[in-house]
């Protein structure tokens, strides 16, 4: 197996949060009362409400700052957050949709073989970080994408980004470093 | 105006004034008795256009970020001279907490992360420096959680920009087995339990290298293991007088915890051993089970290389091992280029991928057979993989999509519901 044969590589989209603005306040009272799926935290004073097509839950604020997450890509948030913007509209608040914006995204990604950690984190400083005794896995930052990336030994990759491309040329970059490692 | 007054309680004409506290008086000096005060401030509408100064900007802030220093400081002496370390780490890890604390992050924290933040600058000197020191201990000294800890290190690191090199395992095996009682004759351990340090140690290195070479280590925490290879280690030293002590009474006599995964390690150590002792002749004849390999380690340790390679499938080979397992292994010569009945031998991934995710597989690798050399968590694992594929409908979501009012009731409450709860 050489580094720059063509391998297909899964990438796996988990979670998407995403984050919008209603532009108006919101009586969280009246949400829970009127809202159904909804799970009001009063000592917090935030709002729970899922939607069940997309699966998405989203925490609502007073102020009217709404965050989503679960969605499996970022036109499915979209998808969600502008739903969810029309539910609180029908429940008689005047929102407008704005502010929206893909804030994370997790994903998963296997490579085809296993990783030596250790190796890898030695090869690897500064960006690379292993501590067993806390984490089984490598923590490695690229600081131009903003990503974070979790290496197992097991060759499962955790990737969290700002956006979904930053994600892919993540996982573009880290292959030829964790296949120099490979068993 | 002072000169012709005189002082209503004694008759005294000799009235000084005074400043005291920034307020003018006028003041008997013959008995003390107060005559007139001035205003705090010099004009009357200055005291009604006071204005709060918030704590953070006034001076108090200065001087108890100086106390957070100060405090700091002595934490990182006093922990050095606990764990009794050299001088030039009391300095080093000094100047890193003065660094430390010139940074933002670290000033409106919690007392807890003040105090993890010494506790992390000695931490990381040590490990600069070789020093084999655990996270467990530097927790255990000042009464921390390792997630909190974890959180303190890497803002240190971030902040300072400093690396911290990898724990050493074989250091930290002898300071491990340092602490251990099984050395010195006492009145609760019998003779036969006694033994040599320097024997012990140089059996459990062994053992805890077998252990990395066999995917035992990495992404594991480091001190079961160490405990279960020094206890493997100790009872195949005189297996006849040791063989019926169980593990949790190992560690009591050491006077040593035991850690819970220790158990799991000891499992994996001796499934590994049963497996090299199925390769090696004069002990195939033996009917070995997790009690008597303990006898042969000595053995299996010396012919250790020998042994992996005959009884695991290393990498190459696992292609022919997931092409047909009947067919058995093969010579190593044909290991990497496939035989001519190896179906899409071109792509690798997919080859090895079935080998790596067989759940059911996994438990029931018969002795003749080689098995893969993986982690335990890929032979065994305890969920299955995760390879949802998104559906052709969901990848033609644009967000954009209208939205019909009758899918919105679901998540609107009937006139009626509200009507119930109010």
């Amino acid at each position: 197996m050489d580094a720059d044969s063509d391998v297909a590589l899964d990438i796996l989209i988990t979670n998407v949060v995403c984050v919008f603005r209603t532009r108006c306040h919101l009586n969280l009272r009246k949400i829970a009362l009127e809202g159904a799926n909804v799970i009001y935290k009063r000592d917090v004073g935030k709002v729970l409400m899922k939607l069940r097509k997309p699966r998405i839950t989203a925490t609502i604020w007073s102020s009217g700052k709404v965050i989503c997450t679960g969605a499996t890509s970022e036109e499915e948030a979209k998808f969600g957050a502008r739903r969810l913007a029309r539910s609180l509209q029908k429940l008689g608040f005047q929102v407008i949709f704005t502010d929206f914006k893909v804030v994370n995204v997790l994903a998963v990604c296997n490579m085809p073989f296993e990783i030596r950690l250790p190796e890898f984190t030695k090869k690897n400083r500064p960006h690379a970080s292993y501590e067993p005794e806390l984490h089984p896995a490598v923590c490695y930052r690229i600081k131009p994408l903003r990503a974070t990336l979790q290496i197992f030994s097991t060759g499962s990759i955790t990737v969290t980004g700002p956006n979904v491309k930053a994600v892919a040329s993540a996982v573009e970059q880290i292959y030829p470093f964790v296949f120099e490692s490979r068993k | 105006m002072a000169e012709q007054r005189c002082c209503p309680e004694c008759g005294s004409a000799s009235l000084v004034e005074d400043s005291h506290y920034g307020q003018h008086q006028l003041v008997c000096a013959s008995c003390g008795c107060v005559l007139a005060e001035g205003f705090l401030t010099t004009t009357h509408t200055d005291e009604e256009r006071l204005r709060e100064v918030s704590y953070s900007k006034s001076t108090g802030q200065k001087e108890q970020l100086s106390q957070f220093l100060n405090r700091g400081i002595r934490r990182v002496r006093d922990l050095c001279r606990v764990l009794r370390l050299p001088t030039v780490f009391e300095e080093t890890a000094v100047s890193y907490f003065q660094r430390a604390v010139q940074h933002p992050c670290f000033h409106q924290v919690s007392l807890e992360k003040k105090e993890l933040l010494a506790g992390c600058c000695v931490f990381v000197t040590c490990r600069q420096h070789n020093w084999p020191l655990l996270v467990g201990t530097i927790c255990s000294l000042l009464y921390a959680k390792q997630d909190l800890f974890a959180g303190v290190l890497q803002s240190l690191q971030k902040e300072l920009g400093i690396s911290v090199p990898a724990l050493s395992l074989a250091d930290m095996v002898k300071t491990h087995l340092n602490s251990f009682q099984l050395f010195q004759p006492k009145d609760n351990i019998p003779v036969q339990f006694v033994e040599d340090k320097e024997q012990l140690v140089a059996r459990t290195l062994e053992l805890v290298e077998l252990a990395s070479e066999t995917w035992l280590v990495t992404g594991r925490r480091p001190v079961p293991i160490v405990t279960a290879a020094a206890f493997l280690a100790w009872q195949s030293l005189q297996p006849s007088s040791r063989l019926s002590c169980t593990l949790k009474h190992f560690c009591k006599l050491a006077d040593i915890e035991l850690p819970p995964p220790a158990y799991l390690r000891l499992k994996e150590f001796l499934e590994i051993l049963l497996r090299m002792a199925s390769q090696l002749p004069w002990l195939r004849v033996l009917k070995l089970d997790k009690k008597t390999v303990v006898k042969h380690i000595e053995d299996l340790l010396q012919h250790r290389v020998f042994l992996l390679k005959n009884a695991f499938c290393m990498e190459g080979e696992e292609e022919q091992s997931a092409a047909g397992p009947g067919e058995g292994s093969l010579g190593e010569d044909s290991a990497g280029k496939g035989s001519p009945g190896q179906d899409s031998a071109g792509s690798p991934p997919q080859a090895v991928k079935p080998e790596k995710s067989c759940p059911s597989g996994g438990k029931g690798w018969p002795e003749g057979s080689r098995r893969p050399l993986l982690p335990p968590c890929l032979l065994y694992p305890r969920k299955r993989l995760r390879s949802v594929a998104p559906s052709v409908a969901e990848a033609a979501v644009t967000g954009l999509e209208p939205i019909c009012d009758k899918e919105l009731e679901q998540y609107l409450r009937s006139p009626e519901e509200i009507r119930a709860l109010q």
